[in-house]
């Protein structure tokens, strides 16, 4: 099975131009993803532009942070990259500098006309992200975004996808995982506000201690935030404001599919059964990156 | 754009100084430079300050406020290249970005000067520079808003990358086999990435030979794929040929530093005009928007005005639908204002303030007519300066403690507007103060309007009296307790306009028709009136 030709199909069939791939954390194999449905967008012959949300959407990084991997990219792909890391060789066509800063520096639009290595940089603040997506838009026929889940409110309300992965690395068992990925999932599809029905609307994020507060008054209207990274809640919490509060919100996002890296620098989960377990929590189409398979 | 040693910090908060600097702020990186280097013109600068008055006054009559934006636009789309240029005269390889920053340069350079063709005032920017440098970025370039090391800038450049593409295309070939087969020998219809699992159960007989486990679990192995001689050849070969490209493309670099490096002075040049030419254009959009002319430079401490406005004011005011009534003047020396409370005395200090200050920075004028001198120091003295003086300190103890700071600097022109002074002490002392203050700056030849409630003052001090007009008539209080309709009437009322009076007239103060006007109950009001004919 070519999984990255499987995602992309699954995002375009809605007529998605926007592939935003997000992790649960570090090693969610969201690198590998990403590579995978951008080198199959290459090979239908697509106009293809890449871009990467800082580092994890970090305003700074530290000096010891891993840098992001490298990717080849083929010829005529266009993507963004901050000016320190853009490589002498080979040269690439500068489109146009920006104002943008990415925590490596000013962000650049650039397009590759040999293929080579490069590093995606890109700024890490949401409005940002909307002016990067739409600069590659203009100048691609679909955009594929290393992103941050706190990012996605830049595709919300639209028909850009998202692509949610999850690995064995940075967590210390398989349920674990399961529960992170399951977490973010309901977030991230919290559904539309209906307009019909009657509405408590937050201003910003629904916090912890805002949630409380409306379950300790029995409150029973729709809870409506803006978009799907306005709902500031994990773990528990968030369990038990999914369970008791109706959380609605104004522009939803389009989840679309969740991949699995079953190897990480610690642990290794069985492959086979961390694939069905994902699929099963997240009720998503779910593709184990690795072993080129869709979980059943 | 720098305030001091003009105006002190409380000064230029009062009298609007950020707001006439935000008015007058160019957009581009070069125009920031030059304006960060602005300072007032000094006393026997007159004819530079006039001259900058006139120049921005012509420029802002022969462009039309369409064009004005048209050039703004171009300079905000100009990048910085003065880093680029630095390091080229240094003898740095520069890198791509440099080279479009320097081609966006260039081509704003030039497109500033389309927009300019017609404006003899206004020299062109460009240089032979300018053109030599557009010229040589511009080969083999497809879009003029791009920059790529194209083949066009050198031929092994060229043959170096056709290379490469060619063993590129055998690599991705060979590899491209390699993969496919040991898919098929796995029996899958792709590898995936570089590194790849591969189940045991689904393991047909041995591993593929070119495939190298990296690592071994209970059910699964995690595989690379171990490239063929054949593949690992093309590889080397690859590599070697991307070794030349990347040398060819330094060498144009390079070839094209040293074009940079020996245009730099020129570029330079033209950077620096750009840089002017901002500054200029931002202060005629502002001579525009607040109908500002010229004003005729002294050599006295005079300040002379006719339909006069204090901007800041004036855009609040006509936001709200209501206008600024202009002001005369006419000040040479220390002089009295008197008038109704909420007649507009402070805002004729702020506007003297104001039409010095454009004066300072060679500015045109919000006024019909100025004639006005530069002045060493603008002082501003009374409310809205107390919070720069003093903690523990009852507000005549700051006031005068910020006077006699004022007093003490070296400021042979000093132009002093103070704003009700002594008002929190007795009248009777505050009136003696006031005259020992008056004759103190006539004694220093200092230009001065202080603004006071107290009578008699400029007859005491034998300096000249102005008043504002005041009430045309009592406005009757609005019949709900609406502040803003409360406002309208009395402006309506109010003659704000300043006339000299004899030294005897008597201000009305109205304040007892205010606090009606403003909503205190009628019974409080009578009161007052029955108490100020005792």
């Amino acid at each position: 099975m070519r999984v990255g030709l499987e995602i992309l199909k699954l995002a375009r069939s809605n007529g998605a131009r926007t592939i935003f791939v997000v992790g649960t954390g570090r090693n969610a194999g969201k690198t590998t993803a990403l590579r995978a449905i951008y080198n199959a967008a290459w090979n239908e012959g697509m106009r293809v532009a890449l871009a990467s949300i800082g580092r994890d959407g970090e305003a700074m990084v530290p000096i010891e942070a891993p840098s992001k991997p490298r990717l080849w990219l083929q010829p005529q792909t266009v993507f963004t990259t901050a000016r320190a890391l853009l490589p002498r060789s080979p040269a690439a066509e500068l489109l146009k500098l920006s104002s943008l800063q990415s925590p490596a520096g000013e962000v650049l639009y650039a397009r590759a006309v040999i293929g080579g290595f490069y590093e995606l940089a890109g700024p890490p603040t949401a409005s940002g992200v909307r002016e990067v997506v739409d600069e590659l838009l203009a100048r691609s026929e679909i955009a594929i975004v290393d992103g941050a889940v706190d990012r996605v409110a830049a595709v919300s309300g639209s028909d850009g996808a998202i692509v949610v992965a999850v690995g064995a690395g940075g967590t210390s068992s398989l349920q674990e995982a399961v529960a992170e990925i399951r977490a973010l999932v309901t977030r991230l599809r919290v559904a539309e506000v209906d307009p019909g029905v009657s509405a408590v609307h937050v201003d910003g994020a629904l916090t912890a201690d805002a949630a409380a507060a409306l379950i300790a008054r029995g409150e029973t209207r729709q809870i409506v935030v803006r978009d799907p990274t306005q709902i500031a809640l994990s773990g528990r919490a968030a369990s038990e404001a999914f369970a008791r509060l109706n959380v609605r919100c104004r522009r939803p996002l389009r989840v679309v599919a969740a991949t699995v890296a079953s190897i990480g620098p610690e642990r290794n989960f069985e492959p086979a059964q961390f694939a069905n377990a994902v699929a099963a929590a997240t009720c998503l189409p779910t593709f184990d990156v690795y072993r080129s398979t869709k979980a059943a | 754009m720098r305030a001091r040693p003009l105006l002190d910090d409380a000064t230029a908060d009062v009298l609007g100084f950020d707001w006439l600097a935000h008015a007058v702020a160019p957009v581009s990186p070069p125009g920031e430079r030059a304006f960060s280097e602005l300072h007032p013109f000094a006393v026997g600068e007159e004819t530079s300050a006039q001259l900058r008055a006139e120049r921005i006054g012509e420029v802002a009559a022969r462009l039309d406020p369409a064009r004005i934006e048209a050039i703004r636009a171009a300079l905000l789309e100009l990048p910085d290249a003065a880093s680029a240029i630095a390091r080229a005269s240094l003898g740095d390889v520069l890198a791509d970005p440099a080279f479009l920053e320097l081609r966006r340069f260039c081509a704003t350079i030039e497109r500033i000067d389309a927009l300019l063709a017609d404006v003899p005032v206004l020299a062109q920017l460009s240089n032979a520079a300018v053109g030599s440098v557009r010229d040589m970025l511009a080969q083999g370039q497809t879009n003029h808003d791009h920059f790529y090391l194209a083949d066009g800038f050198d031929v092994e450049l060229a043959m170096a990358r056709a290379h490469l593409a060619k063993v590129q295309a055998e690599l991705n070939a060979l590899r491209g086999r390699e993969s496919e087969r040991v898919a098929r020998e796995l029996g899958r219809e792709a590898l995936g990435g570089d590194e790849f699992i591969v189940m045991r159960a689904e393991l047909r007989g041995a591993m593929p030979p070119d495939v190298r486990v990296l690592r071994e679990a209970a059910t699964y192995f995690l595989c690379t794929l171990e490239y063929g001689e054949a593949t690992l050849a093309a590889l080397e070969r690859r590599d070697t040929a991307a070794e030349a490209v990347a040398d060819a493309e330094e060498r144009v670099r390079a070839k094209l530093s040293s074009t940079v490096r020996d245009n730099a002075a020129g570029l330079n040049a033209a950077a620096l005009a750009v840089g002017q030419l901002d500054v200029t254009i931002a202060a005629a959009r502002f001579a525009q928007r607040y109908r500002c002319v010229p004003a005729e430079l002294s050599q006295q401490p005079v300040l002379a005005f006719e339909q006069a406005r204090f901007p800041p004011l004036e855009t609040e005011l006509v936001a709200a639908g209501r206008a600024f009534m202009p002001l005369d003047l006419e000040l040479d020396d220390a002089a009295v204002l008197t008038g109704p409370n909420m007649g507009g005395k402070s805002v004729a200090l702020l506007t003297c303030g104001f039409l010095a200050l454009c004066v300072a920075f060679g500015l045109p004028v919000p006024a019909a007519r100025a004639r006005v001198g530069l002045f060493t120091q603008i002082a501003w003295l009374g409310l809205g300066r107390e919070g720069h003086v003093g903690g523990l300190l009852s507000s005549f103890a700051r006031e005068v403690l910020a006077l006699k700071e004022i007093l003490s600097r070296e400021a042979p022109r000093l132009l002093i507007l103070v704003d009700e002074f002594a008002r929190t002490t007795t009248p009777h002392e505050g009136k003696a103060l006031l005259v020992a203050l008056l004759a103190r700056l006539r004694e220093r030849r200092a230009c001065g309007l202080l603004a006071t409630h107290l009578e008699g003052v400029a007859s005491a001090a034998g300096v000249r009296h102005f008043a504002v007009r005041g009430l045309r008539g009592i406005p009757a209080p609005p019949a709900t307790d609406d502040i803003r309709a409360a406002l309208a009437a009395l402006g309506a009322s109010m003659d704000y306009r300043i006339a000299e009076v004899s030294g005897d007239d008597v201000s009305r103060a109205d304040a007892i028709a205010l606090t009606s006007l403003l909503g205190i109950d009628q019974q409080f009001v009578d009161a007052a009136y029955r108490a100020l004919v005792q």
